[in-house]
């Protein structure tokens, strides 16, 4: 009993945490100045598909525009947050567009929802960005004047 | 030099040719063990269907007392009762994935066959599972694999079938590696060999109760696979029942295996990962046969002993592979009764519960640039019941030529010229010799359709 106390004590000092960090994480910040196109990239299917099109779509914007002439955010929640796993098999994938400048964010409410499932939080991926909900995130960039795309 | 021995030089010379400069090799256990991690489905459905047509060029024996005799070899299996045949030999269905998206340390795999074959034709099954596995990965370095699945082993045997370069296997792998389970009682399959004519049924000689082995087998096996410096290694060490895709066993005799490859990788993903593999394996267990015609089952305890080394080089347009093999133990000499000794009185002879047998292959493809062909080569030999006076030497030069329709289609044309004989005796004549109906086996040609979905 005590052993299952202290889990969902750590799943919620771990949920805690992410919404300190999610204070910053919900800020828009231009780091591309000279960016002619905003992008963020709606990901909340699961499938192995989605998240294979999601990174071909961040890849296609940077090859097209060019790395400093657009401005990429791939926001994750709901089952698309799997994407953001530290394990997940395009992590090679994900390093390299964060090389190019592309922004991970992964939603709290939904890391706190899979800590219930899973009894622990999962291990992200750490170049992943927690923000309070990647809805909310979605609402904030499009007010910041990017264009909402899910592929 | 004979014809054969050239075939077999050149086709050595081209092989070292090949390997010094590229190739293609994957890693079955990964592949066939685990998904991908946090990027599998819940339930992912595919699966493949092979068309074929075969026909035979061989004719029956022309001295007595085999007069007009057939032997399995110079028939269309599954069914041995005609030269010529189209065929649905596989029809696999499956589905794999992660049954909790949000838990990559556990997977699943499951698959069934549709087709006709040696898995299905035994009892006239209409489908029959062939994969049922359980993958753990929660101890790193040490996956646990538990279920029906592929053991590990040979290169040709433990690839994905779908993604295989030829129609059919090299006689050292359907021979030796492909296990059949005789029957309790060996009573079944002394009919003439003849393939059906005017309505009159040929030889059942394929009336196995149990399906061949398809190299799996339940059981536990413990896995991984570890990338180091561009180097993939795997190992795999598992313990089953040692019968083939029955789901349970039947002795208390546990079957051991044990595998390891080490691969430079050069780049790419999936079966069609290019890199230069080297790899090992071996499998022991024991058998129990009933080798006395009187239909009462008293069986022997015997030892089937397979091991053998290999390396695939994959880099394209070149792929080649080379492998060694050989066994100790339950050698299949035939469907004859069916037994292992093929010591009644329509059958040859031998004595294949303790015989030993070895072969090794050598086969290289070329994708032709910037066209949707390849050419395939491949030399096999095999040696089945090597010291024994009844040894036989199987040679096929196997041609191919494939046309990729896309990625998941192809057409396959195959012409495979094969020799076979027995060294202790003359050539054919007047008499019982079994080269009468050995130097009869002749070639053969083969065209494929495969779909993957």
């Amino acid at each position: 009993m005590s052993r299952l106390l202290s889990r969902y004590a750590a799943a919620l000092l771990w949920v805690a945490a992410l919404g300190l960090c999610s204070s910053a994480g919900a800020e828009v910040v231009n780091n591309k100045p000279f960016a002619v196109a905003k992008v963020a990239l709606q990901l909340s299917d699961g499938s192995p598909a989605a998240q294979t099109l999601v990174l071909n779509v961040a890849n296609t914007l940077i090859k097209h525009y060019g790395v400093d002439k657009v401005d990429v955010e791939i926001v994750a929640f709901g089952p698309g947050l799997r994407l953001l796993f530290k394990q997940n098999a395009n992590k090679n994938r994900i390093s390299s567009l964060v090389g190019d400048g592309v922004r991970f964010s992964a939603c709290a409410a939904t890391v706190h929802g899979m800590t219930k499932k899973l009894g622990h939080p999962p291990m992200l991926n750490p170049d992943a960005k927690v923000v309070s909900g990647g809805v909310v995130r979605l609402i904030e960039l499009r007010k910041a004047g990017y264009t909402i795309i899910r592929p | 030099m004979s014809y054969w021995k050239r075939a077999a030089l050149a086709a050595a010379c081209a092989a070292s040719l090949f390997a010094m400069n590229q190739v293609q090799a994957a890693d079955w256990l990964m592949l066939q063990g685990t998904e991908p991690a946090d990027a599998s489905a819940r339930a992912k459905v595919w699966g493949f269907i092979q068309a074929q047509y075969q026909k035979d060029y061989s004719k029956p024996c022309e001295y007595a007392p085999c007069t007009g005799q057939y032997i399995p070899p110079m028939l269309i299996g599954p069914d041995l009762t005609s030269q010529s045949a189209f065929n649905v030999i596989r029809a696999r269905i499956g589905v794999r994935g992660t049954g909790m998206p949000l838990d990559n340390r556990v997977n699943y795999f499951f698959l069934a066959e549709f087709g006709n074959n040696g898995i299905t034709h035994p009892g006239n099954a209409f489908a029959k599972v062939t994969d049922a596995s359980i993958t753990l990965s929660y101890i790193k370095g040490a996956r646990i694999r538990a279920g029906l699945f592929k053991t590990p082993g040979s290169e040709e045997s433990f690839q994905g079938i779908a993604t295989f370069q030829y129609n059919n296997f090299t006689e050292v792998t359907n021979q030796m590696l492909l296990e059949r389970f005789p029957n309790h009682d060996g009573a079944d399959n002394q009919n003439l060999f003849k393939p059906a004519q005017g309505g009159v049924l040929g030889a059942n000689q394929n009336g196995f109760k149990n399906s061949v082995s398809a190299v799996r087998d339940v059981g536990v096996e413990v896995f991984d696979s570890f990338l180091i410096g561009g180097w993939d290694h795997s190992y795999a060490v598992m313990i089953g029942n040692g019968n083939g895709l029955n789901f349970s066993d039947n002795n208390s005799n546990k079957d051991v295996y044990a595998y390891w490859s080490s691969e430079k990788v050069y780049g790419g993903k999936g079966p069609f990962r290019q890199g230069w593999k080297f790899f090992g394996w071996y499998q022991t267990g024991k058998r129990q046969l009933d080798r006395t015609n009187d239909n009462i089952y008293n069986p022997e305890t015997h030892t089937r002993t397979r091991y053998g080394i290999g390396t695939e080089y994959l880099k394209k347009p070149w792929r080649v592979t080379a492998e060694y093999m050989r066994g100790r133990g339950m050698i299949f000499v035939g469907p004859d009764k069916p037994s292992f000794d093929q010591n009644g009185t329509s059958a040859p002879g031998g004595d294949g519960a303790d015989g030993r047998a070895e072969g090794w292959y050598v086969e290289g493809g070329w994708f032709i640039p910037r066209t949707n062909w390849e050419l395939d080569l491949r030399y096999d030999y095999y040696n089945r019941l090597k010291g024994d006076k009844l040894e036989s030497h199987w040679k096929t030069v196997t041609l191919g030529a494939q046309y990729h329709l896309n990625k998941k289609t192809r057409v396959s044309l195959n012409y495979a010229i094969r020799r076979v004989n027995s060294p202790n005796f003359s050539g054919p004549g007047p008499g019982g010799n079994p080269n009468n109906l050995m130097d009869q086996i002749g070639n053969r040609v083969s065209l494929q359709l495969t779909h993957i979905f």
